[in-house]
C-alpha cells in the first residue's frame, strides 16, 4: 500500500509538473514581483504582489495584518504569515490573488511572523509561541496536501524563547533560528522577561534536533531577523531592548563552522541605528548585506566578506529589504520605495512607482 | 570605504515634482530656509555662547547667575529644535548626545560621577569617549544647577569645570557639523529644495518628514507634561521626572516648543503646512489655529516653576488641562493634518516587529 508521505510526494509531483508547463508568474522579459504584506491608509490589512514598475498583480484583502511572506519552491503558492500575536495565516495564489486558505495555529499557539516552505515543497515550518508556557519556542509543521491546503502535522521545540524568524541553510536540511528571547502572552506583544531575556541562534533539523544554539554577549539584544547567502553564511540582525545609552552590536554573523559573532559596524552606523535593526537581505552573487533601520531611517550595505561599508543613507521608515538582479529593493512605510544598484563601484538608489508608504516589515521579490 | 551615492534620476512623474509652482516644493524649501535652518542658527549660536560662558566663568571673569542663564538660552535653543528635529540632527544617536532624558534612574547624576572619578581632568576626547550621558545639556545643566553641587565654591569649581568647558566645546562641535550638513550643494537644505534627492523622492516626502517631526514634539510635549503629572503612575506627581527640573526651565521648554510647531503651522508669507490646507480645509485650520492660542494662553498663565505648580492641587488641575490641550494640538496634527494631506506618517518605525 502506498504510504500517505509517498502519495503526498506523488501528487505534488504532479502538481508541480503542471506548474512547470503551465504557471508562469510573470510574463519573461518583465520585473520581478514584489511580495509583501501592505495596509491600505484605513488600517486594511492586504497581502500584495506588484511588478517593480507599478502594476499590481493582486491586493488581496486579509483580516490580520501579515508580516513576512513566503514562497513554495515551484508552485504559485505563497503564505503570508500573520504578524504577531495572529493565530491566522493565509495561503495565496500567486496567479490570481485568490485567498486559497486561511488556516490557524492550535488554540494554545500564535505566528510569529514567520515561516518557510521546505525544498521539497511538502511542508511549511512556522515559529510560534506556546501561550501555555509563554515565549517556550514552537516550530509549527505544516503539510501541504493534494489539495493544496496546509494542515497541522506536527511541531518541533525551537531550542529557544520567542522565535522570530526562520530560514533553511544551503544543504535544505538545516534551519536557522533566531529565537528572540522575549516571552509574551496569548494575544499580546507586552514583553514579560525584558530583565531576564534568553535571545538564541539555533541550528537545528527536521527530526527537532538542536544541533548548536549560540548566544550574544548582552542578553536584552534581540535575535530576530536573518539572510542567509549561498555558502552558509548567516547574518542575524537584532534589536536591543535597553537603553539608547548602551552600544551595542545589532549585527552578527555566523559563518560556516565558526563561532557566532559581532559583525563588525563603525560606530557612525551603529549609533544611527537607534537600538532597531528591521529586515536583512543578503545578496547572493554580489556578496553584499543590506539591512533597514526605521528607527535611525538609514539603510545600510555592506560587504558580506570584508565587512566594508558600501551605503549608508537616509530612508524614513525603510522597512523590508530583498535581493534584486541589480542589487536591493527596498520598501518604507511612509514613502517611495528605492532600488539600490549595487554592481558598480558606486551604489545608485531610483525611486520605484509603486504605491507609496504602508509596505509592512518584509518584502520577497520572485 | 564609503561610496559615494549616486542619485539617479527617476521617471518623468518625479522629475515634473521639482518645477517651482507646486506648493508642496515651495512649502517644503521655504520652512526649511526660514523655520528649520534658522532655528538650527540659532542653536549652534546658543552653543557657541556656551562655550564662551563656561570659559569665562572658569577663568573667574563671569559670575555663576550668567553662567546660568548662558546655559537656559542654550536649552531653550534645543528646545525650540524638537518639532524641527529631521536631517542630520535626528540621525546617529546626536539628540542623545545633546539631552538625556527621562533619566527615571538618575543616570546623569551618577554617570557623572563616575565620569570624573576614572577622568578627573578630562579631556575632549575623554567626554566623546564616555557615554552620552555625560556628553550633553543634561550634564551641563546638573554641573550649575543641583543642589549638590556649589560651584561658588572654588575647590568644587576647580573639580567640575574641566568637564563644564568639555561638554560645552562637545555641543559646540556638534552645532558646527550638524549646520554644515545643511549646508552646500547636497545639504538637507539643497534636500528640502530641489526634488527628487538622496533623501526625498518627491517635496510631499519631505513635507511628510517635517510634519511627522512636528507630531513627534507635539506627543511628546504630553509625555514631558505628563510624566511629572503622574499621569502613568495613579496621577501621583513626579517632580524629578520632569524635563529641566533642576535648571526649572521645563514650562519655557514647553513654550519654546509649541512656538516652533507654531512656526512651522504658520510658516513664512503662504508657504506653510496651513496654507497648503487653507482652502479646501477651513474648519481644520480654524481648528488648529485656535488649538494654538488655547496652549500659548494656558502656558502663559502659569507664574511659577513647574515643581511649584505640581504642588498646588488647583495648579495641577491646570496642568492636567494644559495636558488635554496638548493632547487636542497632537491629534489635530497626527490625523487630520496627514490624513488631509493624504499621507502616512509612520508605520514600520514605530510598530515594527
Amino acid at each position: 500500500m502506498m504510504q500517505r508521505r509517498t502519495f503526498l510526494a506523488a501528487s505534488l509531483a504532479v502538481l508541480a509538473g503542471t506548474a512547470v508547463l503551465g504557471w508562469r508568474l510573470w510574463p519573461q522579459g518583465r520585473q520581478p514581483l514584489l511580495l509583501s504584506a501592505r495596509d491600505n491608509a484605513a488600517g486594511e490589512h492586504f497581502a500584495v504582489a506588484y511588478s517593480l514598475s507599478g502594476e499590481q498583480l493582486f491586493a488581496t484583502q486579509v483580516t490580520e495584518r501579515c508580516h513576512d511572506v513566503c514562497m513554495h519552491p515551484f508552485l504559485p503558492l505563497a503564505v503570508f504569515v500573520g504578524r504577531r500575536p495572529s493565530i491566522e495565516s493565509y495561503l495565496i495564489d500567486l496567479q490570481t490573488g485568490q485567498l486559497l486558505q486561511t488556516f490557524s495555529t492550535p488554540s494554545n499557539r500564535h505566528f510569529q511572523g514567520h515561516a518557510v516552505f521546505d525544498a521539497r515543497g511538502e511542508r511549511l515550518y512556522s515559529t510560534e509561541n506556546d501561550t501555555d508556557q509563554p515565549g517556550r519556542g514552537v516550530i509549527g509543521v505544516w503539510q501541504l496536501d493534494a489539495t493544496q491546503r496546509l494542515q497541522r502535522a506536527t511541531e518541533l521545540s525551537s531550542h529557544g524563547v520567542g522565535p522570530h524568524q526562520l530560514l533553511w541553510l544551503p544543504d535544505g536540511e538545516t534551519l536557522v533560528v533566531a529565537n528572540g528571547g522575549i516571552r509574551t502572552e496569548s494575544g499580546s506583544r507586552e514583553e514579560l522577561n525584558l530583565d531576564a531575556m534568553e535571545p538564541s541562534l539555533v541550528l537545528m533539523n527536521t527530526t527537532g534536533e538542536c544541533l548548536s544554539k549560540e548566544e550574544l554577549a548582552d542578553p536584552m539584544n534581540s535575535i530576530r531577523h536573518l539572510a542567509v547567502a549561498s555558502d552558509g553564511t548567516v547574518i542575524a540582525v537584532q534589536q536591543y531592548q535597553g537603553g539608547m545609552q548602551e552600544r551595542i552590536d545589532l549585527l552578527a554573523v555566523k559563518r560556516p563552522g565558526q563561532a557566532f559573532a559581532v559583525f563588525p559596524v563603525a560606530e557612525q552606523q551603529r549609533s544611527s541605528m537607534q537600538q532597531y535593526a528591521a529586515s536583512v537581505a543578503i545578496h547572493a552573487e554580489l556578496r553584499l548585506v543590506a539591512m533597514t533601520a526605521p528607527r535611525g531611517g538609514r539603510v545600510f550595505i555592506w560587504d558580506l566578506d570584508s565587512a566594508e561599508l558600501r551605503l549608508d543613507a537616509p530612508f524614513r521608515d525603510c522597512a523590508g529589504v530583498a535581493a534584486s538582479e541589480q542589487g536591493f529593493v527596498v520598501t518604507t512605510g511612509v514613502g517611495r520605495c528605492r532600488a539600490y544598484d549595487c554592481r558598480a563601484a558606486t551604489i545608485r538608489m531610483q525611486p520605484l512607482n509603486l504605491p507609496a508608504g504602508l509596505w509592512d516589515n518584509h518584502a520577497l521579490l520572485v | 570605504m564609503l561610496k559615494k551615492l549616486v542619485y539617479a534620476l527617476a521617471g518623468v512623474s518625479l522629475l515634473a515634482c521639482s518645477s517651482s509652482d507646486d506648493p508642496y516644493q515651495q512649502s517644503s524649501a521655504a520652512l526649511g530656509e526660514q523655520v528649520l535652518y534658522r532655528a538650527h542658527q540659532q542653536w549652534q549660536a546658543s552653543n557657541q555662547q556656551l562655550v564662551n560662558s563656561a570659559k569665562e566663568f572658569c577663568q573667574g571673569e563671569q559670575n555663576l547667575a550668567q553662567t546660568r542663564d548662558d546655559f537656559l538660552q542654550a536649552q531653550h535653543a534645543w528646545a525650540a529644535l524638537q518639532p524641527l528635529l529631521i536631517g542630520p540632527l535626528n540621525e546617529g544617536n546626536r539628540t542623545w548626545q545633546v539631552q538625556f532624558w527621562p533619566d527615571k534612574k538618575n543616570l546623569v547624576a551618577r554617570q557623572v560621577k563616575q565620569f570624573l572619578k576614572a577622568n578627573p581632568e578630562p579631556t575632549l576626547a575623554d567626554l566623546q569617549r564616555g557615554s552620552v550621558v555625560v556628553q550633553g545639556l543634561s550634564a551641563y545643566e546638573y554641573l550649575v544647577f543641583d543642589p549638590e553641587i556649589d560651584l561658588a565654591d572654588a575647590a568644587q569649581k576647580q573639580r567640575y569645570c574641566p568637564l563644564l568647558q568639555q561638554v560645552a566645546v562637545h555641543q559646540q562641535q556638534l552645532a558646527d557639523d550638524v549646520v554644515s550638513q545643511w549646508q552646500g550643494q547636497d545639504g538637507m537644505l539643497a534636500q528640502l529644495t530641489d526634488f527628487p534627492n538622496q533623501r526625498y523622492a518627491e517635496p510631499l516626502e519631505a513635507l511628510t518628514a517635517i510634519l511627522q517631526a512636528q507630531v513627534i514634539s507635539l506627543d511628546g510635549l504630553k509625555k514631558k507634561l505628563g510624566t511629572p503629572l503622574g499621569r502613568s503612575d495613579k496621577n501621583i506627581a513626579q517632580p524629578y521626572q520632569a524635563q529641566s527640573w533642576r535648571s526649572q526651565a521645563s514650562l519655557s521648554n514647553l513654550s519654546a516648543e509649541i512656538e516652533s510647531a507654531l512656526a512651522l503651522w504658520q510658516g513664512v508669507d503662504t508657504h506653510s503646512l496651513r496654507s497648503l490646507l487653507a482652502a479646501e480645509h477651513a474648519d481644520l485650520v480654524k481648528q488648529i489655529d485656535a488649538a494654538y492660542l488655547q496652549a500659548q494662553q494656558e502656558l502663559a498663565a502659569f507664574k511659577q516653576p513647574l515643581t511649584a505648580l505640581l504642588a498646588d492641587e488647583q495648579q495641577r488641575q491646570a496642568l492636567f488641562t494644559l495636558y488635554d490641550s496638548f493632547d487636542r494640538l497632537h491629534r489635530l496634527h497626527e490625523k487630520e493634518v496627514a490624513r488631509a494631506l493624504g499621507v502616512q506618517l509612520g508605520f514600520n518605525a514605530h510598530d515594527g516587529d
